[in-house]
């Protein structure tokens, strides 16, 4: 049945949880553009015998109009499922960003084909671009604070690349607890590498 | 007699209090905010006041900071930082829901010229990068793909005569408001079409739960506010 492919590829998309990625299904979405060339000319072929018999394509209304029609829609929809897949995947790729961050753990990376990953690195390029023009890390406060400070728990050893603002150098071996200011310990929490302790 | 005098007094006092605390740069931030975050599509980029807003966290970033080396009780430093701490978060969360917007509807805001112009110079700048790299991503992965006729990415195919692929936000949901002042004359577009003859009044601070289609111009002109 024309459309059902696409159909497929939609659902699989739809029914994945919200915000997860599923590896992109190459193999059913090249079947759907194929399906779109063998529509296409079939839909010429048609055209094309309409104007053999020397009928006006525009206002002709015998069974190869309606024929070519069902061809034409089946195109458009099969268009609308693909753009829709890829459309929808990106979104959830730019969510990611704002969840764990300009790095793609590599558990991810491997659902993205290669046209989303370079899409994942432009849109954080572009997003990083505009936080350095307002000066202001768009990432960090996701949650309205409520005290300046928290406690954490260190999950992992972090050893390179720690930057507080109060420019002390602190020792984040792994069960170490900490009170930190929010914003420092944010970036840790939402890479999985620290737990905020509460109550 | 005495004592009703007094509690009078207090209470205009009180009225002078909350309409002086409701026109700081904070509580409009806030405003603002409350305003961007229940529209569904992207408002006027309030540029004065956030300026204003960033002169006032540098202003209270230098004094925590003096504070902090003069070593003053750590009590009101913190206090301090708080207060920093809240403005902050205002202002990022009132760029992120712009930002976040922007990605949502960007073909929809590029192309509309009443959206497009509420943008900080910033915000278009990203616009215009977001929008031609999803546009090159489609591209790319499918419509270079597609027979010939098929490959724009804002229309099904040539024959269709307009737009007919942009995501655009829905004008239709109901939001929560309340006005400041009494309105009369608002014309609502929904509902049974015998109703929608009808004028509707707002009375002032009653929270109301209507169509936002139907207030939009009087949120933009600030008449509204929305929660």
């Amino acid at each position: 049945m024309y459309g059902r492919k696409a159909c497929q590829l939609v659902k699989e998309f739809a029914s994945g949880e919200k915000g997860q990625l599923t590896p992109f299904n190459n193999d059913l979405f090249d079947q759907v553009v194929a399906e779109c060339s063998q529509h296409h000319g079939e839909l010429q072929s048609l055209i094309r015998k309409m104007q053999e018999e020397g009928l006006d394509v525009q206002t002709a209304r015998n069974a190869d109009h309606y024929g070519a029609l069902i061809h034409l829609f089946s195109i458009v929809r099969n268009k609308r499922c693909l753009t829709a897949y890829v459309y929808n995947r990106a979104e959830t790729i730019r969510n990611l960003l704002w969840k764990i961050g300009p790095v793609i753990p590599k558990e991810i990376e491997e659902k993205l084909n290669h046209w989303e990953e370079e899409y994942f690195k432009k849109h954080s390029a572009a997003l990083k671009s505009y936080m350095s023009k307002v000066l202001v890390d768009l990432t960090v406060d996701m949650v309205p604070p409520k005290d300046p400070y928290i406690q954490v728990r260190v999950l992992e050893d972090i050893r390179e690349g720690i930057v507080l603002s109060d420019d002390k150098n602190p020792n984040f071996a792994r069960h170490s607890m900490h009170f930190l200011k929010r914003t420092d310990a944010e970036k840790y929490i939402s890479r999985g590498l620290m737990e905020e302790l509460t109550g | 007699m005495a004592s009703g005098s007094v509690e009078g007094e207090q209470s205009s006092l009180a009225d002078d209090y909350d309409a002086l605390i409701s026109t700081t740069d904070v509580e409009l931030l806030k405003r603002a905010w409350r305003n961007e975050k229940a529209a569904p599509e992207i408002l006027r980029f309030e540029s004065d006041l956030i300026t204003r807003v960033r002169e006032q966290i540098e202003l209270m970033e230098e004094t925590v900071e003096e504070k902090l080396t003069v070593g003053t009780d750590p009590l009101s430093v913190s206090l301090y930082q708080m207060d920093l701490d809240r403005t902050l978060f205002l202002l990022r969360s009132y760029l992120r829901i712009r930002i976040l917007k922007i990605e949502k509807y960007m073909f929809h805001i590029r192309k509309t010229e009443e959206l497009w112009n509420r943008l900080s110079k910033d915000e278009k700048f990203f616009t215009e990068r977001c929008t031609d790299d999803l546009k090159k991503h489609l591209e790319e992965s499918v419509l270079s793909k597609l027979p010939e006729n098929y490959q724009s990415y804002e229309r099904q195919s040539v024959i269709s005569e307009e737009d007919d692929m942009v995501p655009e936000p829905r004008l239709d949901t109901f939001v929560l408001c309340r006005s400041k002042e009494y309105l009369t004359g608002i014309q609502l577009e929904d509902g049974p079409v015998d109703d929608r003859s009808k004028l509707f009044e707002m009375e002032p601070d009653v929270l109301y739960f209507i169509c936002y289609k139907s207030i939009k111009s009087l949120v933009e002109s600030g008449k509204i506010d929305l929660l």
